[in-house]
């Protein structure tokens, strides 16, 4: 099963909403890739479940220096600088990026809510879901930087 | 003027106090959820309130019904921040007393006309 192509553009578009207005880094979308046969090399994952009319988790993957980068540009911070600040806006993006995608959602049918994000950091780590979920990896680059926003839905 | 920033993510509060600053404000108070910016509110007078909604132990909502609910600070302008964007969340939020309304994200020039746009609505001891 996949995810339909209007579903994963309102996730694409709300990335790109959320790094425009509020990191001023410009990103370019590059092929979905769908199902999980492609784990994204990244150390730092935020996570945001939403559940209603839709059940499912945006996660947003990034190397540790593309976290920092990110960072530093939300905070006016230079990234070398940035240090205990990150985990939180990485969090934050996640947040901004489902929040987004669930109110393009909500205008073609009816809401979800999301939850609160959960920031993971580390390496040589994985994510494993209990039940049968459908998932589509987005990716996107900034500059040298290659971020990737994934979509996992439950029962589609 | 005086603010206070009511946000569990200190990222947006800092985004939230860059801005005001540039706007001139240079006196904001920080509260990392309702319940915490309930108890600011009764030791620090401020004139406006800027906060989020999905916070934990007490939520954005529920602060603003308990700022409306204190004789002290229920005509304070209330401006919310936040990711609900749907039809009923503003009509829920407008209904618990939210004087106007920001969706993240959202652009510097956005939340400065925001700001200016519940300040004028606001009562005259505020300005």
């Amino acid at each position: 099963m996949t995810i339909p192509e209007t579903v994963v553009d309102h996730l694409v578009v709300a990335t790109e909403e959320v790094f425009e207005t509020m990191v001023f880094r410009p990103i370019v979308r590059g092929a979905q890739l769908d199902g999980d046969a492609v784990r994204p090399p990244s150390n730092v994952v935020a996570t945001v479940a939403f559940a209603g009319h839709r059940r499912g988790l945006v996660a947003f993957h990034s190397s540790l220096a593309a976290a920092r980068e990110i960072a530093g540009s939300m905070l006016g911070m230079e990234p070398n600088a940035v240090n205990g600040e990150m985990p939180d806006a990485i969090g934050e993006i996640a947040n901004m990026i489902a929040g987004a995608f669930r109110t393009k959602l909500a205008a073609v049918e009816p809401a979800s809510a999301i939850a609160v994000p959960t920031v993971t950091i580390g390496s040589d780590f994985s994510t494993r879901y209990g039940s049968a979920v459908t998932r589509v990896l987005c990716p996107f680059e900034m500059d040298a930087q290659t971020l990737y926003v994934e979509l996992i839905l439950n029962g589609e | 003027m005086r603010f206070l920033i009511v946000d569990d993510s200190s990222t947006m509060r800092r985004i939230i106090i860059n801005t005001l600053k540039k706007l001139g404000h240079h006196e904001c108070y920080e509260a990392g959820n309702g319940r915490e910016g309930v108890e600011r509110l009764a030791t620090t007078p401020v004139d406006m309130i800027i906060t989020d909604w999905n916070m934990p132990e007490m939520s954005g909502i529920d602060f603003v019904r308990a700022v409306r609910a204190n004789e002290a600070t229920r005509q304070l302008p209330v401006l919310m921040v936040t990711t609900n964007a749907a039809e009923e969340d503003i009509v829920e939020a407008l209904k618990a007393g939210v004087s106007n309304y920001v969706v993240k994200p959202f652009t510097p020039d956005t939340i400065k006309e925001k700001i200016q746009a519940a300040l004028r609505m606001a009562p005259s001891r505020t300005r």
